[in-house]
């Protein structure tokens, strides 16, 4: 301990600071301070802040594309419902036009089928009636001959024929007419 | 290691001399050495660094800058935001980046061959860097609080019986205004110095053995010391960077000591 | 060999602030690991008291080395 007290003349002690060392210090790390302050700090922040909002303005943007397509679909849903109610309401429509035409078609049927029915019916019945005026004529000549051919020669005379034929076929008639009657 | 250390016959371990080499030049009183020169080297190393990787402020970023970030944001959101607090750490953010990085890049000169000084064991340089930082927080807790319920605060511990005061005003005065700014610098200084002195030790043995001693038991035992020497080394570099943590840290935390609202 | 009963001293010296720093660490770790959202609170706490306990040691060496 001694020898180095003796030596501390010469050689200080690890503890003495140099005073220009201290100031070299001082000044290199005011310059360092300095530039940090003016120069590094503010260039990482910017880009921290520049990272921060471009991370903030890529979830608006997202968010308004989101938003967007939202918008999209529920037009679309929408337009796609009215479509759908639009379709339905010309089904129906055109289920109740088909039942009209339908009637209208039955009715026409059955109009016409009436019509036809009748007009059959009043052929039916003129053929008839013209059935009934033929077989007359030709079951009185039938009868005629008939009865010539039964009496001979002296029927011949068509008058008296005609008027025994007549004749017999009113009584047949009015025997008809009668029985009728009757029933 | 120091060309001027001879290996005399019988071993000298290195003395706390010779940690300083000659000057490069005088000029007067000025003595520009080694350690002057690797201070402003510091500063050019890393305004350059840093001033180069962010040149070009990129949103995605590149590998240089990408690293220069992880340095930055280390400092910023670790030191900066979660110690001092997200409401005022901005003003502090350039104060603790050139304690960070000065004391990191100083002390690892200390572990970089042909350098391999690192310049904060010599105690001018710690003190000055304590100094600042003493400057700033105290000022920064006045000007927040006023010189006097600034010094209540740092003195007057709250919730203790009021007795007590008698013993804690002296003590707390003592703890917080004086040996808090001698520990701050001397933590740095010690650890530096010691670290080198445990290396420069370490490779006098080697050399001692090996050139003195010689013979099979003489480089068997200069092998040892190399082991030995890579060991303190190692610890050496992990030492330099959690240093650096430290002295920043702890003025993070004496500033935000300061700045606490409260008592 | 000079200086040396000096610098046994900080090594004896030295023992009380290891002792202190390694108590403080680990009950900040114990802290931590019971109630890990405490540790923004705790920590500034522990570097205080870390530095406290640590100036100790570093008077040691001051006074070692004058």
């Amino acid at each position: 301990m001694n020898a180095l007290v003796l030596a501390a003349e010469e050689a200080k002690s690890p503890l003495f600071p140099d005073g220009w060392e201290m100031l070299i210090t001082f000044i290199g790390f005011v310059i360092l301070l300095f530039i940090a302050f003016k120069f590094i700090v503010p260039a990482f922040e910017k880009v921290y802040k520049d990272r921060a909002d471009a991370i903030e303005g890529g979830l608006a943007k997202a968010k308004a594309a989101q938003a967007e397509a939202k918008a999209a679909r529920d037009e679309y849903n929408q337009q796609l419902e009215s479509a759908r109610l639009e379709a339905q309401k010309i089904r129906e429509e055109a289920r109740s036009e088909g039942e009209k035409i339908l009637a209208d078609f039955k009715d026409r049927a059955n109009l016409e089928s009436a019509r036809i029915t009748e007009n059959a019916h009043k052929a039916i019945e003129a053929e008839r009636a013209a059935a009934v005026v033929s077989l007359r004529d030709e079951v009185g000549t039938l009868a005629t001959q008939l009865a010539s051919k039964i009496v001979g020669e002296s029927l011949n005379d068509d008058d008296r024929a005609n008027r025994v034929v007549d004749r017999f076929l009113a009584d047949l008639d009015a025997e008809q007419g009668r029985t009728g009657a009757a029933r | 290691m120091n060309p001027a250390l001879r290996i005399p016959a019988e071993f000298v371990a290195p003395s706390t001399e010779d940690a300083h080499l000659p000057p490069f030049f005088e000029l007067g009183s000025l003595a520009f050495g080694k350690q002057s020169l690797l201070i402003l080297l510091s500063v050019v190393l890393i305004a350059g660094f840093f001033m180069f990787v962010i040149r070009r402020r990129a949103m995605v970023p590149s590998k240089g800058q990408y690293v220069g970030e992880m340095g930055y944001g280390l400092v910023r959101n670790h030191l900066g935001r979660d110690i001092i607090g997200e409401k005022d750490f901005r003003p502090y953010v350039p104060l603790l980046f050139s304690f960070f990085f000065f004391i990191l890049v100083n002390n690892l000169f200390g572990s970089i061959p042909l350098l391999q000084l690192p310049t904060l064991s010599h105690p001018g340089s710690a003190y000055v860097l304590a100094a600042i930082a003493y400057v700033v927080w105290v000022g920064v807790g006045i000007k927040r609080h006023g010189l006097g319920h600034f010094m209540v605060k740092m003195t007057m511990p709250p919730d203790v019986p009021k007795v007590l005061y008698v013993i804690l005003i002296p003590l707390e005065f003592l703890s917080n205004m004086i040996i808090r700014p001698v520990t701050h610098a001397l933590r740095v200084f010690a650890t530096m110095f010691a670290g080198h002195m445990a290396i420069m030790v370490a490779a006098a043995f080697m050399a001692y053995l090996a050139t003195e001693v010689g013979g099979v038991l003489g480089i068997a035992g200069s092998a040892f010391g190399l082991v030995l020497g890579l060991f303190i080394y190692f610890l050496e570099v992990l030492i330099q960077i959690l240093q650096a943590y430290i002295f920043t840290l702890l003025f993070a935390v004496y500033v935000q000591g300061a700045l606490q609202e409260g008592h | 060999m000079e200086g040396s009963l000096s610098v046994i001293g900080y090594g004896l010296a030295a023992i009380g602030g290891g002792i202190g720093v390694g108590l403080i660490f680990a009950a900040y770790m114990q802290s931590v690991a019971r109630q890990p959202e405490s540790q923004r609170v705790i920590q500034p706490m522990l570097f205080m008291g870390f530095a406290v306990v640590e100036a100790l040691a570093i008077l040691g060496f001051v006074l070692a080395l004058l």
